[in-house]
């Protein structure tokens, strides 16, 4: 029986313990070892005083130990806070001190972000580093974490016990943590496996890293099925002929990502020369597809069913489509629905006043479904607005996440994003708040005012655009800001592209009107505006004093 | 200027914005998250504009752009040194 999430692998070891259940980089492990090395990690973090309830930071490259950490972390009764390893350490830092992370498992490629950490942000137990005097932990090697250990600790979890801990974006400027649960993550992994049929000959694609939600797809739903998983190197990531490669090499057979790496991989990946033939089906997710993009894919993967993933992190996922082979009667210019609500779930679209609104008209969808998480970390500000309550019937009452998607129903029955009701946007897969990025570029002294907008990435997705007015008397320019900024925000949410002006657009009540900056932006980026700075425009601006 | 000083500069002083970065032949440029899958991109269109060679689809693979030295190599074999 499977009630907590590393049962997965309690189970799965006992059924096939030769099986191969992860591969990364040429190294392979079995699910019988991995349980071996899971175990072990999580009796040395109870030695290290780990309890139920802890959360325990992960910061490591995509490597076999990743899943391992995961693992051993439940074993241990704690939860996994999944750390980004490309982000700056202050940003790490922040979530470390958020959620009262001391223990952290991490590898020897990681030591300078961990010593800061450890000397900076809290965290005093290490696992995965040796002792040394940069570091102000008390550090265990990988090697030292003691192998052939009695079994995992027996420690009284239950479904509503936290599993993980995942920051993302957050208006107000500071990052804020989902909070989810072994019943949240199990109802995940058991509403994947069986909507996508997944099987134990299947191998799938973690192109996902940890921090990102769709990585549970890869970690939880692959080995309740006793599948294999295979660990994609962030480098390979990066270039999508070596991707298709590796695709083509290890017979993948599911395919999981954001939208942007399927663009990628049709434009560069040069898939006419390889041999996908194992792929079964495609998933995708974290923004819309283009439909001529969609169309282009399905030529090159003829074998493989298409799926359009909806979800937000807070819920993980909570629809489906299967899309059909996109022929001339689909529009360019048209999108692909989010389709329907998915099993044991229910949508409804709310109107401002939070009453349903009428047929086909626009709404914001909240969704109850068992995959959502329990709310916000230590955030009662946020969980207060976060959810809508509806009395059930009897002594009940359904708790609704609010997405912040408009969406409609069409004619068809079939859900269709149409906008955000708040200012997040989605950056190449990677969701941004724009509030927080102008928050973080506010925090450079000689920046007075300032507004980012979305651009176009001509490839279907979105870009970071900034304006700003410097102070008077102070100067500033483009690279300046970007590396200050950079030490900030994770390099996703780093602006693509930062204008200097003296002052901005504004509407009849005086704010700044973020929609003509973008359109300017816009314009600018087809004709040669940049290039012929005029008074407003200029690269670099130095305001003398007043 | 060398083909690997060339490289240097365009990633230090276009890429990474920080031409005072001392960018070691053999560094890593991916997994140290200093270069990102946009400026790998702009690396190629870099170099095919600067050196009037086109890079197929194919040939974009991580082991010739890993490194400056990859960078380097590749472009020995397409004949510019």
């Amino acid at each position: 029986m499977i009630g907590l999430l590393h049962h997965i692998l309690l189970r799965a070891a006992e059924r096939a313990p030769e099986k191969t259940a992860l591969r990364c980089n040429g190294q392979a492990l079995s699910y019988g070892d991995w349980l071996r090395r899971s175990s072990a990690l999580a009796s040395a973090l109870r030695a290290q005083g780990v309890q139920r309830g802890d959360r325990v930071g992960i910061l490591l490259n995509k490597s076999l130990e990743t899943p391992v950490a995961v693992y051993g972390i439940w074993m241990a009764g704690a939860a996994y806070v999944p750390l980004d390893p490309l982000a700056p350490v202050a940003r790490l830092g922040f979530a470390v001190q958020d959620a009262r992370v001391t223990h952290l498992v991490t590898h020897e490629p990681k030591r300078a972000a961990a010593a800061t950490l450890a000397a900076a942000h809290g965290v005093t137990r290490v696992i995965g580093l040796a002792p040394g005097d940069d570091l102000s932990a008390e550090a265990l090697r990988w090697a030292d974490v003691p192998a052939g250990a009695a079994p995992a600790p027996k420690i009284a979890l239950g479904p509503d016990d936290l599993a993980y801990v995942m920051y993302t974006s957050g208006s107000t400027g500071t990052p804020k943590g989902l909070m989810h649960t072994h019943a949240s993550g199990l109802a995940y992994a058991r509403l994947s496996a069986e909507l996508y049929d997944v099987q134990s000959s299947d191998v799938l694609s973690n192109h996902s890293p940890l921090h990102f939600d769709m990585s549970t797809f890869d970690y939880f739903t692959g080995p309740l099925c006793g599948a294999t998983t295979v660990i994609i190197p962030e480098p390979v990531t990066k270039f999508p002929a070596s991707l298709s490669k590796l695709i083509q090499d290890e017979r993948m057979t599911i395919w999981y990502s954001v939208t942007t790496a399927l663009v990628q991989l049709v434009l560069r990946g040069a898939l006419p020369q390889r041999d996908l033939s194992a792929l079964r089906w495609i998933l995708y997710g974290g923004e819309p597809y283009p439909p001529s993009a969609l169309r282009e894919l399905q030529a090159l993967v003829p074998g493989a069913r298409v799926s359009n993933v909806y979800g937000p992190a807070e819920v993980n996922q909570c629809t489906y489509y299967h899309v059909p082979a996109l022929g001339a009667e689909v529009a360019d210019d048209d999108s692909v629905p989010i389709g329907q609500i998915w099993a044991e779930s229910e949508g409804l679209l709310l109107d401002p006043d939070d009453r349903e609104t009428p047929p086909g008209e626009i709404g914001e969808l909240v969704v109850r479904t068992p995959t959502m998480m329990r709310g916000y970390w230590n955030r009662p500000d946020l969980n207060a607005r976060a959810f809508f309550s509806r009395r059930g019937r009897g002594q009940t009452e359904d708790v609704f996440y609010r997405t912040g998607d408009l969406m409609r129903v069409d004619a068809h029955g079939r859900l269709r994003f149409c906008g955000r009701k708040d200012r997040q946007i989605k950056t190449r897969g990677y969701r941004v708040e724009l509030d927080e990025v102008e928050s973080a570029l506010a925090l450079h002294p000689a920046v007075g005012e300032v507004a980012a907008y979305p651009t176009s990435d001509g490839e279907g997705s979105l870009l970071i655009g900034a304006a700003v007015i410097v102070r008077a008397g102070q100067s500033l320019n483009e690279s300046e800001l970007k590396t200050d900024v950079a030490r900030r925000l994770p390099p996703y949410a780093v602006p693509n592209t930062i204008r200097f002006l003296a002052d901005f657009p504004r509407t009849g009540t005086g704010k700044i009107d973020r929609r003509a900056l973008a359109e300017q932006s816009a314009t600018a980026t087809q004709g040669a505006v940049e290039q012929t700075p005029t008074a407003t425009w200029v690269g670099r601006v130095t305001q003398p004093e007043e | 200027m060398s083909v690997k000083n060339t490289v240097r500069e365009f990633i230090t002083r276009d890429l990474l914005m920080d031409p005072a970065m001392a960018l070691g032949d053999s560094d890593e440029l991916l997994l140290s998250g200093l270069v990102d899958s946009l400026g790998a991109m702009r690396l190629v269109a870099h170099l095919e504009t600067a050196y009037g060679i086109k890079v197929p689809a194919e040939d974009v693979l991580l082991e010739h752009f890993e490194s400056i030295d990859a960078v380097a190599a590749y472009l020995g074999r397409r004949g510019i040194d």
